[in-house]
């Protein structure tokens, strides 16, 4: 399979199953729609010199096997082993998101114990098998608010590895409300990853990111936010902010991220059901790809000029990538990865606490696989298994896909495309 | 070549001894940033990089 695409006035052609990315003439990517069979393309405006010429060239590439290259996939084994969680150290936050999937009747006196904590970091050496490095990701509603438990947890975990020679790798998703100095410095001590949710500019911000008593939050976690990545060195954070319905011109709020000092930057589309007034539809599709474009060109000239950033969705790695099993393993969701509630309940993810996928508790230590996530690759996926974007994405969200296209192996249609065009940008990129 | 400038040539890796499962969850979920599998970077290859500068 062969995707040719046209991005940052240039265009590429991307050899889907051996990974190889070419840029391209015109003429060259007529030739190459001609021999997908899909189009004919037109050739008269070109000399039939250079029509050989390229033709010449793309028959040399598909001889070495980088383009139009074919390879069967194979299921990759599941190993039953668990490596990473989610630790929901607790429901309760200090801001009442428009857009939050929590559901706001579970987060009074929802901390998770310091007891539940340590049986889930047991569990998860118990399950770990073979695998060395391990990760715990504490989530909420704000994890800060249950800090003691985070700190505890990590301590107990740290011992427990090293008895059996495994490390564990902590990360944090915060809202920096109510980052303290000393909050501060135990992230830079503990934390391989600290991610920061602030949306962009102060109005989009404010309109979404409420106290519970409807107070704006963009000033102080701004504030918090650039402390902490004033202190945080050269280690990992990101600054991740949500577009909705409201600022479908995301740009302008990635770009305002980089104004105010952040450098690791990410966007995420909010996913919601489609009739939610927040939401994406397929009819902001086009806009909201005009939009990355635009993205693109922002952060190509910021880069071409030296400055340090990172778009998160930009940053392909052509060269030292995921391998093929990785790609077509997805997230592990209920298999190598599990999310943990506060009560010590088991699910696939963080947002999967369904009751029909709990797998367990860990303070009962029962626990059983979710045989239908088992079968989360892309060979069960036939709309990913016919798209040139299955090895960067590996069908996306499954949980996406259930919640709300009511299947487990269809993909969520605008975050699949809206994944694919953030993928042409990425790649487009790399020229 | 005139007409096709090669950009990266055999970018998924299929070698033997992939697929060890040590790299980082990639979660899809947007309400966490490692949505793309394709933006993250091979645990092994990290860690023989380490292992090399050391």
């Amino acid at each position: 399979m062969v995707h040719t695409f046209k991005c940052l006035d240039k265009i590429f052609a991307l050899d889907v199953d051996s990974g190889s990315l070419f840029e391209i003439d015109e003429l060259t990517r007529k030739l190459i729609e001609n021999r997908k069979g899909d189009s004919k393309e037109l050739l008269s405006s070109f000399s039939v010199s250079d029509t050989k010429s390229a033709d010449a060239e793309i028959e040399a590439l598909i001889k070495e096997g980088v383009l139009f290259s074919n390879h069967e996939l194979v299921e990759p084994l599941n190993e039953s082993v668990v490596k990473s969680m989610c630790l929901n150290v607790t429901y309760d936050c200090n801001l009442a998101c428009s857009y939050c999937f929590a559901d706001l009747n579970l987060r009074k006196n929802s901390h998770m114990s310091i007891e539940t904590a340590k049986n889930a970091v047991d569990f998860l050496i118990q399950k770990s098998g073979h695998r060395h490095m391990l990760e715990i990701d504490f989530f909420g509603g704000e994890a800060i608010l249950n800090f003691s438990v985070v700190k505890e947890t990590i301590d107990y975990a740290r011992i427990q590895a090293k008895k059996i020679g495994k490390e564990f790798r902590f990360t944090i998703t915060t809202n920096a409300y109510a980052l303290s100095d000393k909050v501060i410095e135990y992230f830079n001590e503990n934390m391989f990853n600290v991610v920061i949710s602030i949306d962009g500019r102060k109005e989009i911000h404010d309109a979404m990111r409420k106290t519970e008593k409807g107070h704006p939050s963009h000033d102080i976690a701004v504030q918090n936010a650039l402390k902490f990545v004033k202190s945080r060195g050269n280690k990992q954070y990101y600054i991740r902010g949500t577009f909705t319905r409201l600022n479908k011109d995301f740009a302008v709020d990635a770009m305002e991220l980089f104004k105010l000092g952040f450098n690791q930057i990410s966007l995420e589309p909010v996913v919601l059901p489609y009739d939610h007034p927040l939401s994406l539809r397929h009819e902001d599709i086009l806009e909201l790809s005009a939009e990355y474009e635009k993205l693109a060109r922002e952060y190509q000239k910021l880069r071409a000029n030296n400055n340090d950033v990172n778009f998160f969705h930009f940053n392909i790695d052509l060269s030292g990538g995921p391998c093929e099993t990785k790609r077509l393993r997805n997230c592990g969701a209920g298999c190598e990865y599990v999310g943990i509630s506060p009560n010590g309940d088991i699910y696939p993810c963080h947002q999967f606490v369904v009751p029909e996928f709990k797998m367990g508790n860990v303070n009962t230590n029962k626990f059983n696989y979710s045989t239908p996530l088992e079968k989360n690759s892309i060979l069960n996926k036939p709309e990913c298994l016919e798209c040139w974007a299955k090895y960067f994405c590996s069908g996306g969200c499954i949980a996406n896909s259930h919640h709300y296209e009511k299947t487990l192996f269809t993909p969520h249609f605008v975050s699949c495309e809206l994944l694919k065009k953030r993928t042409e940008c990425a790649l487009a990129l790399k020229e | 070549m005139k007409h096709i400038k090669i950009i990266a040539k055999n970018t998924i890796s299929r070698e033997k001894g992939t697929g060890c499962g040590e790299c980082q969850a990639s979660c899809q979920s947007a309400c966490k940033t490692s949505c793309t599998v394709g933006n993250q970077s091979c645990e092994r290859e990290n860690r023989t990089n380490r292992q090399e500068k050391n």
